[in-house]
């Protein structure tokens, strides 16, 4: 019988021959992009792989996310859903704003979302946050893996549209998206005076890691508005 | 104060409570409709736009539009849904196929080359002297299949009956005919391919079609990712498209900066004389963007860029007539450049 370990709310870490991060299957029976579905006592819990995932390598790495059944996620850069399923496994009772700028990224994602209630998937340039303000309501949690040469305005400003005023913002920040010939240590550290500084809102960085050996030159970053 | 939100237009007060409203009927073709229309129209947003924090859903239930959080929920899913799905359909747009297309000519090349090999290699062993390769070959196995059908009024019949080749089985007459056809296939697939791509070109972007030819304007769409995106881009990095591995050497260090990316395939430049290529690379690539620009905002085809740039190409020329001489080394170190070794 695997062993299961709850680790926060909706998220655990299953046993079944190595310890394996994994969510709670919130559409039984499917599988989205080849993870395992393993069943413990009736209940189905989907892996969840941190190379595949900025978020699950953040969770891996004592990334405190605070996540609630009923939270309200805006998630920028969605791609094609793989770990919007996981926040959607998350937060059964709550809802995931996906948005996404590629068509072909997006195809993926309305499959997903066709399936899963709590996810509203958006096509739109997360650069532009007044362009969804008709939709999107105030959220408990922004999680940004934008790859965008200006992440750290882009997360400012729809944090100042968006985010609660005890709501957390989670980032990953992409070296090599900002500078491909910079050393990643130095942009980091430009990132995060960017985030404490340069915009409004200002934020206050609780908590900044590299991802490796999950994901390499990225950065995850918890932080909320001062 | 008057917002739009996807479900109506609210007049709200100073601490957000709905005043009045005026609310879209729930029918989610309608709701799809209004919603992409906000998202798309930047005035229509600037206008009313909600302010920061606003809560849609207390202001939905507010205003009586739905009658529990559930129900707001399952209809903003609902017409988020549609609503994607009509966007991802309309981005399929007439530059999208070209790139597609381009893309498409790439694999079809590469695969017709090693199928071709592998049918030249495979088929001399039967028939070594036929002197024939590529579109030819193939042609000519779907045709006779074993040199032993050869008709005596064929040029190649005196060196079929002389050959040195194995005789050739039924079982492998058979494969090697319908591999053989197979590749003629690939062959007129890369003709369709590319007269589609001429064609749409000419219709989409008339100007960079005529400047750049078809094929290399085609290119550049597929490596910038849009008409859009290429119009946008500086000329400089148009200059270099497809050189991206040199270039980010030569920031990274010491490597000489590119001249050229796939521009170099217009004829202009690689017809050119060596030590003006640089030069004519960056006329041209001036003169590229302008007309990926013309053809992505006007639309409407102007000989004179085609003229200007020759122009300029012929002075470039007169004022460089001969390579110019080596420098002599000062021996002074060249400056060092930033980033990693």
């Amino acid at each position: 019988m695997p062993e299961v370990k709850l680790l926060s709310d909706g998220i655990f870490e299953v046993t079944k021959d190595k310890k394996q991060l994994a969510t709670m299957n919130l559409d039984p029976g499917k599988v989205v992009y080849g993870e395992k579905l393993i069943q413990v006592e009736g209940v189905e819990y989907r892996t969840w792989d941190p190379r595949r995932s900025k978020l699950g390598a953040m969770v891996l790495k004592k990334f405190n996310i605070s996540l609630k059944e009923n939270s309200k996620v805006l998630y920028l850069g969605a791609a094609s859903g793989t770990t919007v399923s996981h926040v959607s496994d998350i937060v059964p009772e709550g809802a995931v704003y996906a948005v996404e700028f590629a068509p072909r990224s997006m195809r993926g994602l309305i499959g997903l979302a066709s399936r899963r209630k709590n996810v509203h998937p958006i096509l739109i340039d997360a650069g532009k946050p007044e362009s969804y303000a008709h939709i999107v309501e105030p959220v408990d949690l922004i999680f940004q893996d934008v790859a965008q040469p200006n992440q750290a305005e882009i997360a400012a400003r729809n944090a100042s549209r968006y985010l609660k005023r005890d709501g957390y913002l989670l980032l990953s920040i992409k070296a090599r998206s900002i500078d491909t010939v910079a050393n990643p240590k130095e942009v980091y550290k430009g990132e995060i005076k960017k985030l404490e500084q340069a915009f409004e809102p200002k934020f206050e960085v609780l908590n900044a890691k590299d991802l490796m050996p999950y994901h390499e030159d990225h950065l995850g970053i918890l932080a909320k508005i001062r | 104060m008057k917002i739009n939100t996807w479900f109506g237009v609210l007049g709200i007060g100073r601490t957000g409570e709905v005043l009045e409203f005026e609310l879209f009927s729930k029918d989610i073709r309608e709701l799809v409709r209004c919603s992409i229309a906000l998202q798309e129209n930047r005035q229509l947003l600037r206008q009313h736009l909600p302010p920061a924090g606003f809560d849609l859903k207390t202001a939905a239930l507010e205003c009586g539009f739905v009658e529990s959080s559930a129900e707001y929920y399952s209809l903003l899913h609902e017409v988020m849904v549609e609503a994607a799905k009509l966007q991802v359909s309309e981005a399929f747009t007439a530059d999208q196929r070209i790139i597609q297309a381009v893309e498409a000519l790439d694999d079809i090349n590469e695969t017709t080359n090693l199928l071709s090999e592998r049918l030249f290699e495979w088929y001399g062993n039967y028939f070594p002297e036929s002197g024939l390769s590529g579109e030819a070959l193939a042609l000519f196995i779907a045709k006779y299949g074993s040199r032993e059908n050869i008709g005596s009024e064929d040029p190649l019949y005196p060196r079929a009956r002389n050959s040195m080749g194995a005789k050739l089985e039924a079982a492998d007459e058979v494969l090697l005919k319908g591999f053989a056809e197979s590749v003629c296939s690939l062959y007129e697939r890369k003709r369709q391919t590319e007269a589609y791509i001429q064609d749409s070109m000419e219709s989409i972007a008339p100007n960079l079609s005529l400047a750049a030819g078809p094929m290399l304007g085609a290119r550049l769409i597929s490596v910038a990712g849009s008409l859009e995106k290429l119009a946008a881009f500086p000329s400089s990095t148009v200059q270099v498209i497809g050189a991206s591995k040199a270039l980010f050497k030569h920031l990274r260090a010491r490597a000489p900066s590119p001249k050229h990316g796939i521009i170099y395939s217009h004829p202009l430049i690689n017809t050119a004389p060596w030590w003006i290529r640089g030069k004519i690379a960056r006329a041209l690539a001036a003169k590229l963007s302008l007309a990926a620009r013309i053809d992505f905002y006007s639309g409407e085809k102007d000989a004179s860029l085609v003229e200007k740039l020759e122009v300029k190409v012929e002075q470039i020329k007169t004022s460089n007539p001969k390579p110019p001489q080596k420098k002599q080394d000062s021996g002074v170190k060249p400056k060092k450049r930033r980033g990693r070794k």
